[in-house]
This record gives structure tokens, C-alpha cells and sequence, in this order.
């Protein structure tokens, strides 16, 4: 009760309403402008947390996650352009319900969906994460080990089409996470006498690089900047919002439930969310003829995936330090920063921050409504921001961004390289976000093996000695074999290059 | 620049043979069996494995008309390329001079040189770009403390 009444005294304080407004203002223009996505946004934000205390910085990141995500159906309904990958999957839906002249029902289902997913999967992580946090205040060495491992190949498995690829961009992230002097005996390890790389790969400069400079440098390489203008919204978006809740009520709880879920498995993000449940919207319809046609069904249920999944991806973020998506694998870095390190003991120790995470992401949901509708009212406006200006500035604040890091131009080589890596890695079909995960999670999964196996007297049947542990072993195995038995299937397919 | 899966696998495969090299090079921990040399020598292997099955892959599956090496569409068109390289060299540039010429006239030029390169008209664009860098380096320098380089503007504030 005092950690509820601790964190309720932080939110309400001015300071925190006021950066929530702000964040909010600044995820729903990101998420709106096409090719800035909540990711980039939240690594942009990254460099101004620095300075607040963990608090108003989660309220930051969690505002502008939130608001971003659903920003994302706006040009997807009104230019047939998603705004983020988020809204990918019923951007031509919603854009055949606006050519239908049903523009303001679209994107009112996102607005009104979008929150409610977003509280259904807020409330599995305020219930779920403090339960599982009790049991892995229990775990060991052995335990982590296979969560990290489970976590890596779920990321690979789940989330890509191409695990072959997905495995390699890991195996270069955990390359990278060597670099440095933390592991077992404290050496230098591919340092190259750079006193700069003795304390590793910062990994904040690494992810700007990686989702910010390498969109920017792709927008910058695009032959077109411009969007083409957008219709004015005059209607009232909140229109017929009620008789659609009422029709789909399954549908609304299927795509929170699918959407939390998958937010929580490590690596899978809102738009595999968006995409599994469009699909289960339309095989479980009564109509699935008219889905293609501007038919709301599938943008309810997506809608309310996308968002939930924003909040489920804090669930192993927290409890076990894994991220869900990429956006985690940020505040993952943020809270690092700030000497906090995500796990069990946080609920213990910090027990205020976890619960003001947990009513911050409600307050954001709940706000969602009032300026996802000011957003869509001024949509025409914020879409007519010509992109041309935006990309250099994004490029301008992503070094100022690194910068402030460690105070070191070092770390802007550092984000201009991942930057370029990203790029070429994104050209060539390789997936990015499994580097940040291999980068965050190579330190982790290096040292509790070596525990481990010092523990264990360098016996692998140590792994499977505690109950958990051998839970966890045998479905980290499962998961390995089934991989295993894909890539031989796929590896037949011919793949393009 | 757009190279065939082979050859991709193929390069990565040589950075699992550096890193294992590299590995063989790390001393053990004294009276420990599994020290330093354990987890990149574990790296390399899986990423030489997957490597080796991405060359394998293209190498067998890939349509037969695929390029070893292909020009990227955008890398074709020398209006996109010059972009590209022109945000890449901008930022190595700052890099490399923003101790002695400083944030704000390294900022203005680099957001400057982008918006003209974009087709803003230059005086709007050099608005845009004294506002912008100003802005940031009062949020940034004043407000944040962030010690932004002043450069050839040392102990004008």
C-alpha cells in the first residue's frame, strides 16, 4: 500500500505531469511522421533521461512508447503508409475504410482499441510480473542460464521469418557484448590497446546507431522525401465506437490476450502482435470476406494486440531482465544507467518505481484517448512536417545524443559504425533487433554459464540438477530442436537474396 | 553495394575464424577451467555454424541469375548516393573536429549542407539549422549540462 500511495505522490508530482504531456505530444508526432518509429523514438529520448531520476525517465519512455504505437495507424488510414511496423498489418483495412468515407470509425478503433489493449495488458503486467518476481528471487546461476538462452532463441525463433539470419545477427551481438573487460578474469578481450574499449560497447551509442542513424541514413538514401497530403478529419472520431465494442467484444479480448503474450516472449514486439492477430481476427471470423474490403473487425483486434504487447514486453524486462522487444531492450540500458538493474530484486528494492511503471502505463492508456484524438484532428498538419527537414535534425540530436553518453566523441564513432552496420545489416535481410538483445544479454548469459559451470565442477548435468533449472533446460532444449527441425525445412526453400 | 548470401556467410565466417584465433590468444584464469577464452571461442563456433549454412544456402538455393555483387538501387542513382555518403562523412566530420571548431558552427554547417542537399531552399534552410542549434545547445549544453564543445567559440559565454 505505501509503494501504491509512493508511486501515486511521484506521478502526481507537476514536473512528471508535465513530461508526460510533452512525451505524449512528441510520440504521437514520431509515430505519426512514416519512417520515424517508436523505437527510434524512445532511443532519441534516451540522451534527455540521463538527467531526470528513474521515475519521470520511465514516464518519458512509457508515455511516448504508448502514444507512438498507436500514432502509427494515422498515415496508415489516412496515406495507406503505417506510421511505425506496428500498424503494418491493417494499414490497407483502415485506408479502404477511409476510401469508404469511414476514416473518422478507423481511426477511432485505433484510438479507442489501442487503450483498450493497452490497460488489459497493463493489468497482466501489474498482476503477473510482482508473482513471478517472488519465484525468481528463487533462481540461481542455473535458472538464469537457460531463461537468457530461452530468451535469445525465442527472440530468433518466434519473431523472424529467416532464422538463419536472425542466429547470426545474435551470434554478432554476442560478439560484440566480448569486447571489454567484464568477463570471468576481468582481461582484456579484443581491445586492441583502445583505451576507449576497455569498458566494452556502450550499448545506448550501439542503439541509436542501430535504429536511429541507420533509418535516418535510409530516408536520407530514399529518392522521395515528400507525403502526400492528407485528408482533414472533420467528423467525430468516437462515433460508433460503442456499437463496434459491443459487436466484437472477442475479438477485443482475443487481440489484448494474443498482444500481451507475445509482447512477454523476449524479442517479439507490437507488430508481430499486429500481424498474428490480424490473421486470427480473419480466420475466426464470421465474415472473413469482407476483410480487405474496410471491414473493422481485424483493426480491433490488431489495434488492441499492438498496444497490449507495449506493455507485456515490460513483463520479462522486469522480473527476469530480458527484453520483450526492442523498446525494453532500451529501458533496459536507461535503467542500467541509473545503477538500477532489472530483475526480482527490484521489486524489492525499489518497489515504488515498479508500481509508479505500473500506473504510468495505465495514466497512458487512459490519455491516449484525449490526444490520440488531438492528434488525429491535426493529423493533416503534422503529416505536412516535411521530412526533409526532420531527418537531419534527427541525425544532429542522435550525435548530440551519443555524445552526452560518456562525454566522448568516441562514443559518436560508436554510433556512426552501428549506424552503418545496421544499414547494411537491414539491406541484406539480416534483422537488427537480435544484435541489441545479443549486445544486452551476451554478459548475463557469459557469466552465469562460467558460474555455473564452476559451480557444477564443469558438469552439464549441474543445468538440470534444480527443478526449475531442468524445466527450464528441457523446454530451452525443445525449443532448440524444433529450430533445428525448421531451419532444415526452410534451409530446402529457396531464398532470395 | 548488395552482396549474394555467400558471400555474406562467407565474410562472417572469417570473423569466426578471427574471433576463435583471437580466443586461442586469451590466457586461461589460473586454477580455473573455464575462463576468459570460453565464451568467445562458444561465439565463434555458433557463428561460423550459421554462417557456414547461409553459404551453403545461397550457395545451392539462390536463383542462378543472383549476383555475387549488386549495385543497390539507391547507390545507382548518384543524387541518393551523394545524400548517403554526404550524412556519412558529415558526422565522421564532426568527429573528428568538434574539439576545435565546436557544436554550434559544426551543427549549423552539417544541418545546413543536409537541408540543401534535400532541396530546402538555402535561407530557409539556414534558418531551420541556427534555431535547431541553438535550441539544442541550450537544452543540451545550459539546461542538461552537457559539455557540447564550444571550439572556436571558447569564452564567448
Amino acid at each position: 500500500m505505501d509503494a501504491i500511495l509512493g508511486a501515486l505522490n511521484l506521478i502526481a508530482d507537476p514536473y512528471v505531469i508535465l513530461l508526460i504531456c510533452l512525451s505524449s505530444a512528441f510520440g504521437l508526432f514520431v509515430g505519426a511522421m512514416p519512417g520515424l518509429t517508436a523505437t527510434m523514438a524512445t532511443a532519441l529520448l534516451v540522451p534527455v533521461t540521463f538527467f531526470m531520476p528513474p521515475l519521470p525517465a520511465m514516464a518519458v519512455i512509457v508515455t511516448t512508447s504508448c502514444m507512438a504505437i498507436f500514432a502509427g495507424d494515422i498515415p496508415g488510414a489516412l496515406l495507406r503508409i503505417p506510421g511505425t511496423p506496428a500498424s503494418a498489418a491493417y494499414t490497407n483495412e483502415a485506408y479502404a475504410m477511409t476510401v469508404k468515407g469511414q476514416a473518422e470509425t478507423a481511426l477511432g478503433a485505433g484510438v479507442v482499441f489501442s487503450a483498450i489493449g493497452g490497460i488489459f495488458g497493463t493489468a497482466v503486467l501489474a498482476t503477473s510480473a510482482p508473482l513471478l518476481a517472488e519465484v525468481a528471487i528463487k533462481f540461481s546461476s542455473f535458472e538464469y542460464f537457460w531463461l537468457v538462452c530461452l530468451g535469445l532463441t525465442c527472440a530468433v525463433f518466434i519473431a523472424l521469418d529467416d532464422p538463419v539470419k536472425g542466429m547470426i545477427a545474435l551470434f554478432i551481438g554476442l560478439g560484440v557484448a566480448l569486447i571489454g573487460l567484464e568477463n570471468p578474469a576481468g582481461l582484456p578481450r579484443f581491445t586492441f590497446g583502445v583505451t576507449d574499449l576497455m569498458s566494452g560497447i556502450d550499448m545506448i551509442p550501439a542503439m541509436i546507431g542501430m535504429f536511429a542513424i541507420a533509418e535516418a541514413l535510409r530516408i536520407v538514401a530514399a529518392a522521395t522525401t515528400r507525403l502526400p497530403p492528407a485528408r482533414a478529419i472533420s467528423g467525430s472520431i468516437f462515433r460508433g465506437q460503442w456499437q463496434l465494442t459491443r459487436k466484437y467484444p472477442v475479438q477485443i479480448l482475443r487481440g489484448s490476450t494474443i498482444g500481451t503474450l507475445i509482447g512477454a516472449l523476449p524479442g517479439a514486439g507490437a507488430d508481430i502482435a499486429s500481424w498474428i492477430t490480424y490473421a486470427t481476427a480473419k480466420r475466426f471470423s464470421k465474415e472473413p470476406e469482407k476483410f480487405g474490403t474496410g471491414h473493422p473487425e481485424g483493426i480491433v483486434e490488431s489495434g488492441a494486440a499492438n498496444n497490449a504487447a507495449v506493455s507485456g514486453a515490460w513483463i520479462p524486462a522486469l522480473v527476469f531482465g530480458i527484453p520483450g522487444d526492442s523498446i525494453t531492450a532500451i529501458v533496459i540500458g536507461v535503467l542500467y544507467l541509473k545503477n538500477i538493474i532489472p530483475g526480482p530484486m527490484v521489486f524489492v528494492n525499489q518497489p515504488a518505481l515498479v508500481t509508479g511503471i505500473f500506473a504510468l502505463f495505465f495514466l497512458a492508456n487512459l490519455i491516449l484517448i484525449p490526444f490520440g484524438w488531438l492528434a488525429i484532428k491535426s493529423a493533416r498538419h503534422i503529416l505536412a512536417v516535411p521530412r526533409e527537414i526532420l531527418m537531419p535534425i534527427v541525425l544532429l540530436f542522435c550525435i548530440v545524443g551519443a555524445f552526452a553518453v560518456t562525454n566522448s566523441p568516441f562514443a559518436i564513432g560508436v554510433m556512426l559504425v552501428f549506424g552503418l552496420i545496421g544499414f547494411l545489416m537491414e539491406e541484406h535481410g539480416f534483422p537488427v533487433a537480435p544484435v541489441i538483445l545479443g549486445i544486452i544479454l551476451g554478459p548475463m548469459l557469459e557469466q552465469n554459464f562460467v558460474t555455473s559451470m564452476i559451480k557444477s565442477d564443469g558438469s552439464f548435468f549441474g543445468f538440470f540438477n534444480r527443478p526449475i533449472a531442468a524445466f527450464l533446460g528441457v523446454v530451452t532444449l525443445a525449443v532448440w530442436g524444433a529450430m533445428l527441425w525448421r531451419g532444415l525445412r526452410a534451409i530446402r526453400a529457396p531464398q532470395p537474396v | 553495394m548488395k552482396f549474394h548470401d555467400s558471400v555474406c556467410g562467407a565474410a562472417l565466417f572469417a570473423l569466426a575464424v578471427f574471433i576463435f584465433a583471437y580466443a586461442l590468444t586469451i590466457p586461461p584464469m589460473p586454477g580455473q577451467q573455464y575462463g576468459a577464452d570460453v565464451f568467445p571461442r562458444l561465439v565463434a563456433i555458433g557463428l561460423g555454424s550459421f554462417s557456414l549454412m547461409l553459404v551453403w544456402r545461397g550457395w545451392k538455393y539462390s536463383p542462378k541469375d543472383t549476383p555475387w555483387a549488386a549495385v543497390a538501387p539507391w547507390a545507382r542513382d548518384p543524387h541518393t548516393r551523394g545524400n548517403f555518403i554526404i550524412a556519412f562523412v558529415l558526422t565522421i566530420g564532426y568527429v573528428l573536429l568538434d574539439e576545435t571548431v565546436g557544436f554550434i558552427p559544426l551543427g549549423i554547417a552539417i544541418l545546413m549542407i543536409l537541408f540543401v542537399r534535400q532541396g530546402v531552399p538555402w535561407r530557409k534552410g539556414a534558418l531551420i539549422a541556427v534555431i535547431m542549434v541553438v535550441m539544442t545547445q541550450i537544452l543540451f549544453g545550459q539546461m542538461l549540462r552537457v559539455p557540447l564543445p564550444r571550439g572556436v567559440l571558447t569564452g564567448w559565454w
